[in-house]
């Protein structure tokens, strides 16, 4: 695997570097060991089994969760308990949620515009024009006066991602993008995160859409129970893996 | 059994879908509301008609009582008392200014910022508009006739009256002879001593102690202008004689000018006077007691005549009997209210549409929007200093908080509880979620000792016992100790109204705030409070309605706002000691019309913007 990883590694550092990684709720060890480096504009596609860790994996890499042991570095800054520290790396991380979680009382553009407006200090009419950029990119340039409460889930989560890329991110979390959508709309947020990708963008996707892993991902990273089971190309994973537990995941979804 | 594929198993829709059609007809429309909703089931139907019935009795007991018997005169005669308690007389224009700019500023901010309901706007209108044609066609209205009770006992009263050019007066002189006569009702006003003579008299002729035959009365009736001279047609003085020959009779006489006339009344009895008889005059306006309206009388009419034995067509000395008919009920209690509202009202709705069009046409204009955004900024404090004052001003000379009183103290009592008690109770809700142990408690442990007690003993507390432990503020006057008293009792409970709506954000709201690096302080200005606020808008204006009512118990530790003032009313005028319970209905109105206007600001409000979408 470390071939197919060789063009993009270059001369380049990784851009997220996960070392030893641990955490807990409570008694419960949900991380163990996790160790994951991640090269600039490599995508990464997580799956494995409802529980196995990988969704708190993702949400540690922007703080949303701590961890308790280990290292985190994003981009050249470890995070820690200090607030600046926190704030520099969440503004350069884009995180897409199961549900959406757009702000219901606000429309489209002031959903899109909110964190330029107010993180980075962006002037309101520079901050409108970025964000109808952003929708037309998304597909959906005619909705940016209404509420989200009038959109199509699949139109939500595609607003979510024009959300996300307003802050111009190094790198974008999709934590199950398309778990709590139609099948009909699955595909219109595929595309967009495939057209995404094909722009270079660093990425890392909790998902259970095999086709996408397949057609997207550089690199598929199987967890359970707290661990990396499994790390590999797509192409080694559908046709060559190695691990029983890998096995048994793919004989079950596929 | 296994089903036969027969042609039913199969079906393949054609492929345009059917069109939509309507509904029924009877499951529409007005009927069909009808239908669904009152008369679904035979128990619906039932409760329909009881309640009905029920519902229908109430109303026509209420408006019955309302126009028939009701005396509105206290609530017409006080309204200075009603709406600015004891504030000083001379200084009420203070009041109507900052009324005025309140009026204007709320015209410009609905111009700017907000639809005026067309359903709003015509019910103003309308309003408006029959307050001020009431007034006008009442002038049109016959006066109730005047009885004046003539007593062997008594002197006859030289009656004093005001009248216009060309008004025809009938003056009736009826005895009393038929025992069947003291229970013919009475219509109209009947001067109070009469009236309490007349029914004793009733009370003895139906216990056989009096009898009404014997009469041998004798008047002479005559008619003087304002200078007492007899009043001159073509075919002499205006006179009448009513002796042995012809008892009784009617003297009808056209006034020439607006002025003062006396109806002077003779005894010219030869012998010991017996017998009662009813004085009856119609068409002569009895008038306003109130003060105020006294000046305007002596502009227009001079000084009343100084006459022997005067009884003044004044309404205090007088009693409405009978059932009043709808006209007279127009002329005598609306007419005298909507007068003296038509053009206070009037200027005020000239004020807001001022404000309103300006705000329209400015709504674009960055000077207007900044304009009204300083103008209500700057109205608090405005209206304070020009309501309070400065000691030694000549402008605008001190009127001490404890003098403002009645609508004015309810609406500031009000006001200040709200904008204040609003800020703070958003921060203890917040506080009692926080993290910080310290802060937690501390909020956690004012929310609910306040809570744990009636409000009135936080105003006693306020009144007697804060000053005892802390001297310094004994000197803060009792107002302003009442507005620091309800704040805090309603920032207790607006808290827990707010922490309601907290614990309803979903923490992916929270999540999605910081994955896009807000800091927790924007996470909260900007994402959790508006939408948590929203949530509970009937619950915070809830709150602020029972705020607005509750300002009524200061009326306990002895300021006068509008329910006190109706005591202090009755206690300075006895007069309208009758009918303090018309006092109160119309205070009650106030109360009603004024929550009723803020719970259905609260239901605007609530699907205004992103409220108009169903939650995501």
């Amino acid at each position: 695997m470390a071939e197919n990883q060789a063009e993009k590694q270059n001369a380049e550092e990784p851009i997220i570097i996960c070392e030893e990684v641990n955490k807990w709720y409570g008694n419960f060890h949900v991380l163990k060991d996790v160790s994951l480096e991640v090269m600039p504009q490599e995508v990464v596609v997580i799956i494995g089994p409802s529980g196995s860790g990988k969704s708190t994996f993702i949400r540690c890499i922007n703080r949303l969760e701590e961890h308790q042991e280990g290292h985190i570095i994003v981009d050249g800054i470890e995070l820690s308990h200090d607030v600046r520290n926190i704030a520099a790396i969440r503004s350069e991380i884009g995180m897409v949620f199961q549900q959406f979680n757009l702000f219901p009382h606000l429309t489209v553009l002031d959903n899109i515009t909110l964190a330029p407006r107010y993180v980075r200090r962006m002037p309101r009419r520079d901050a409108e024009e970025i964000a109808l950029e952003l929708l037309d990119r998304v597909g959906i340039p005619d909705q940016a006066r209404k509420y989200p409460g009038q959109l199509s889930g699949g139109q939500q989560q595609r607003v979510a991602i024009a959300r996300a890329l307003a802050m111009q991110p190094k790198i974008m979390l999709f934590d199950e993008p398309t778990s709590a959508l139609d099948p009909e709309m699955i595909k219109e947020v595929l595309d967009v995160m495939k057209e995404l990708a094909e722009t270079g963008m660093t990425m890392l996707v909790v998902t259970h859409e095999m086709g996408f892993a397949r057609e997207v991902a550089d690199r598929i990273v199987l967890f359970d129970e707290g661990r990396i089971v499994e790390m590999g190309t797509p192409e080694h994973f559908f046709t060559n893996p190695q691990h029983e537990r890998t096995k048994l995941f793919l004989s079950q979804i596929l | 059994m296994k089903r036969q594929y027969d042609d039913t198993f199969f079906y393949i829709a054609p492929s345009e879908p059917p069109p939509s059609r309507r509904p029924p007809i009877v499951e529409v429309g007005p009927i069909g509301w009808l239908r669904r909703n009152l008369f679904s089931s035979k128990i619906n139907s039932l409760a329909t008609i009881f309640t009905g019935v029920v519902i229908l009795g109430f109303l026509y007991m209420v408006l019955s009582w309302s126009i028939r018997t009701a005396q509105w005169a206290v609530v017409y005669n006080n309204l200075r008392m009603l709406t600015s308690g004891t504030y000083d007389r001379r200084e009420t224009w203070r009041l109507e200014v900052v009324a005025g700019a309140l009026v204007f500023l709320t015209g410009l901010g609905l111009g700017i910022w907000a639809r005026v309901a067309r359903s709003v706007f015509i019910a103003v209108l309308v309003s408006l508009a029959v307050i001020i044609i009431v007034p006008i066609v009442s002038a049109y209205i016959p006066e109730p006739t005047i009885h004046i009770l003539l007593r062997p006992s008594k002197t006859p009263p030289n009656f004093v009256f005001v009248g216009l050019a060309g008004q025809e007066v009938t003056v009736r002189l009826e005895p009393q002879t038929d025992p069947a006569d003291v229970d013919a009702p009475l219509l109209g006003f009947v001067e109070q001593k009469s009236r309490v003579d007349w029914s004793t008299l009733a009370r003895q002729v139906h216990d056989g102690k009096a009898d009404l035959a014997d009469y041998n009365m004798q008047f002479t009736l005559r008619v003087l202008d304002n200078r007492l001279r007899p009043l001159m047609t073509d075919e002499g003085p205006v006179q009448a004689v009513f002796d042995a020959e012809n008892p009784g009779g009617t003297l009808t006489f056209t006034l020439p000018a607006d002025d003062w006339y006396v109806l002077e009344v003779t005894r010219d009895d030869t012998s010991e006077p017996v017998g009662y008889a009813w004085l009856r005059i119609d068409n002569v306006e009895v008038f306003s007691s109130q003060e105020d309206l006294a000046q305007r009388r002596a502009d227009r009419f001079g000084d009343p005549p100084e006459v022997d034995n005067a009884l003044f067509a004044e309404e205090k000395a007088y009693r409405f009997e009978g059932a009043r008919s709808f006209k007279q009920f127009l002329s005598l209690q609306l007419a005298p209210l909507f007068s003296r509202l038509a053009v206070p009202l009037l200027i005020g709705a000239l004020l807001f549409v001022d404000g309103w069009v300006i705000g329209v046409l400015g709504k674009a204009d960055k000077r207007v929007r900044r304009g009204a955004l300083i103008g209500w900024a700057l109205a608090f404090p405005f209206s304070i200093i020009v309501l309070r004052g400065f000691e030694g001003s000549r402008l605008l000379p001190l009127v001490d908080s404890g003098q403002w009183g009645g609508l004015l103290l309810t609406v500031l009592l009000t006001v200040v509880g709200i904008t204040a008690s609003f800020p703070i109770g958003v921060a203890l809700a917040l506080g009692r979620r926080s993290n910080l142990p310290v802060v937690k408690w501390t909020c956690t442990i004012f929310i609910e000792t306040v809570r744990g007690v009636p409000l009135i003993t936080v105003l006693f507390m306020a009144k007697l016992i804060v000053p005892f432990f802390w001297s310094a503020l004994t000197d803060i006057d009792l107002t302003v100790r009442m507005m620091i008293g309800l704040t805090l009792f309603s920032a207790a409970y607006l808290a827990e109204n707010v922490r309601g709506g907290l614990q309803i954000i979903p923490k992916g709201q929270i999540e999605a705030a910081r994955a896009l690096g807000l800091n927790p302080f924007l996470t909260t200005t900007l994402i959790v409070l508006p939408q948590a606020l929203r949530a509970v808008i009937p619950a915070i204006v809830g709150q602020f309605i029972s705020l607005f009512k509750d300002t009524s118990l200061v009326a306990l530790v002895g300021l006068f706002e509008l329910v006190g003032i109706v005591g202090l009313i009755v206690k300075g005028q006895p007069i309208y000691r009758p009918y303090q319970r018309e006092a109160y209905i119309f205070v009650a109105i106030i109360y009603f019309v004024i929550s009723y206007a803020m719970s259905d600001i609260s239901r605007r409000l609530e699907t205004s913007g992103a409220g108009s979408v169903r939650r995501l």
